[in-house]
């Protein structure tokens, strides 16, 4: 298939059945930048799963109000536009996600969690506006593996049996890779310039013009949360660090032992999604 | 602070964390001493594990962590700052068995 056939598969993946719902009808909402803040208020609220959904991961580590956000209008005072239309597409696609690949909701939230902690660390302003860029950077992996799920799963089974890394394997399957998708699926869904960068270039950060320390911090996030070995990204390597990704982030060793002590012990909190939480 | 679930919850433990509803609402504040009859209803509430005070013992072996950690990094770890990321998370999981 050629790439630009490719990309108007994953563009119109809104229209797959095995899409939920409820996740359907929030892309509509969504996808639309002018939607204001009662609407989608008004929306989420009529949805109890999405309510009590959106409400646990906002009251968890993942966001640092822990306990104190008690209503959806308040998360979006708090929280802002941007951050909550990226969470309530987090949280929806949660349940795709796992299906996609066992494990790889606890790897996007492992990555939500540090990029927050070292964006505070390096006192950007939005630490959520990254955190929501790392809680989404695989979103490509789900666009791939619902489209083609039969493809993805020979992808997935290459990878571990040639001891590559994912994008590798899906390169020389599709000659793209997960971030090509993530990127025209979050083009097609209108996200902000800010997050299509992020997500576009999570594993070549220097490339990115308009938000280079942002993508550098999702980059790196990404490889942290790997050395640690928290959740499943699609393979059992560790991927290199951007070495000028990692200068312009700027982390001494001092301050990356803080970063992974402070990682740990918001991440022992548990997943505020998982069924027995 | 390790975590523990309902069921190996003993009379006298702290919590060292709040217990907290879905809507947000605590209901068992950090520091709260469980007694049996907080235990039952904990256990009522379908709440799986809670923390609890005192030292966290990990799930893994030493050996086995360690060894996990040079299985992830085989294919980078000679790319550069990749061998200094390796020291700092084996640094981390050795603090862990102090």
């Amino acid at each position: 298939m050629d790439i630009q056939n490719l990309r108007i598969q994953i563009e119109r993946i809104d229209t797959l059945p095995t899409i939920p719902k409820v996740l359907r009808k929030l892309l509509k909402i969504i996808e639309n930048p002018r939607a204001s803040m009662t609407e989608i208020s008004e929306f989420v609220s009529s949805d109890p799963v999405l309510t009590s959904r959106v409400l646990k991961v906002v009251n968890s580590p993942v966001y640092g109000f822990p306990g104190r956000i008690s209503s959806v209008s308040q998360a979006l005072i708090l929280l802002g536009l941007n951050v909550v239309r990226g969470m309530l597409l987090g949280v929806s696609v949660f349940e795709v996600m796992e299906k996609a690949m066992n494990g790889l909701w606890r790897h996007s939230l492992g990555c939500a969690v540090a990029a927050r902690v070292i964006a505070k660390k390096k006192g950007i302003k939005e630490p959520e506006e990254v955190s929501i860029a790392a809680l989404l950077h695989d979103i490509g992996k789900v666009a791939l593996s619902l489209k083609f799920p039969e493809d993805y799963k020979i992808i997935i089974d290459n990878t571990d049996k040639q001891s590559l890394f994912i994008f590798e394997s899906e390169k020389n399957f599709f000659s793209v890779n997960h971030s090509d998708a993530g990127s025209w699926i979050a083009q097609r869904w209108n996200f902000p310039r800010n997050l299509i960068e992020a997500i576009e270039y999570h594993h070549k950060p220097h490339l990115s013009k308009t938000v280079p320390l942002n993508a550098a911090i999702v980059h790196f996030s990404d490889v942290l949360v790997r050395g640690l070995g928290f959740g499943f990204a699609g393979d059992h390597f560790v991927p290199p660090v951007n070495p000028a990704s990692f200068q312009l982030i700027g982390l001494s060793d001092g301050d990356l032992k803080d970063v992974i002590t402070e990682l740990e012990d918001l991440l022992e909190d548990g997943d505020p999604l998982s069924p027995e939480e | 602070m390790p975590k523990v679930s309902v069921e190996s919850l003993k009379v006298g433990m702290k919590l060292s964390k709040p217990i907290v509803n879905d809507t947000g609402m605590v209901l068992l504040g950090a520091g709260t001493e469980l007694t049996q009859s907080a235990i039952e209803r904990l256990s009522a509430m379908n709440i799986a594990a809670v923390h609890v005070e005192g030292p966290s013992s990990p799930l893994m072996s030493r050996e086995k962590l360690l060894s996990d950690l040079d299985a992830r990094f085989r294919k980078t770890e000679n790319e550069p700052h990749m061998s200094d990321l390796k020291r700092l998370i084996k640094e981390h999981i050795e603090e862990l068995f102090k």
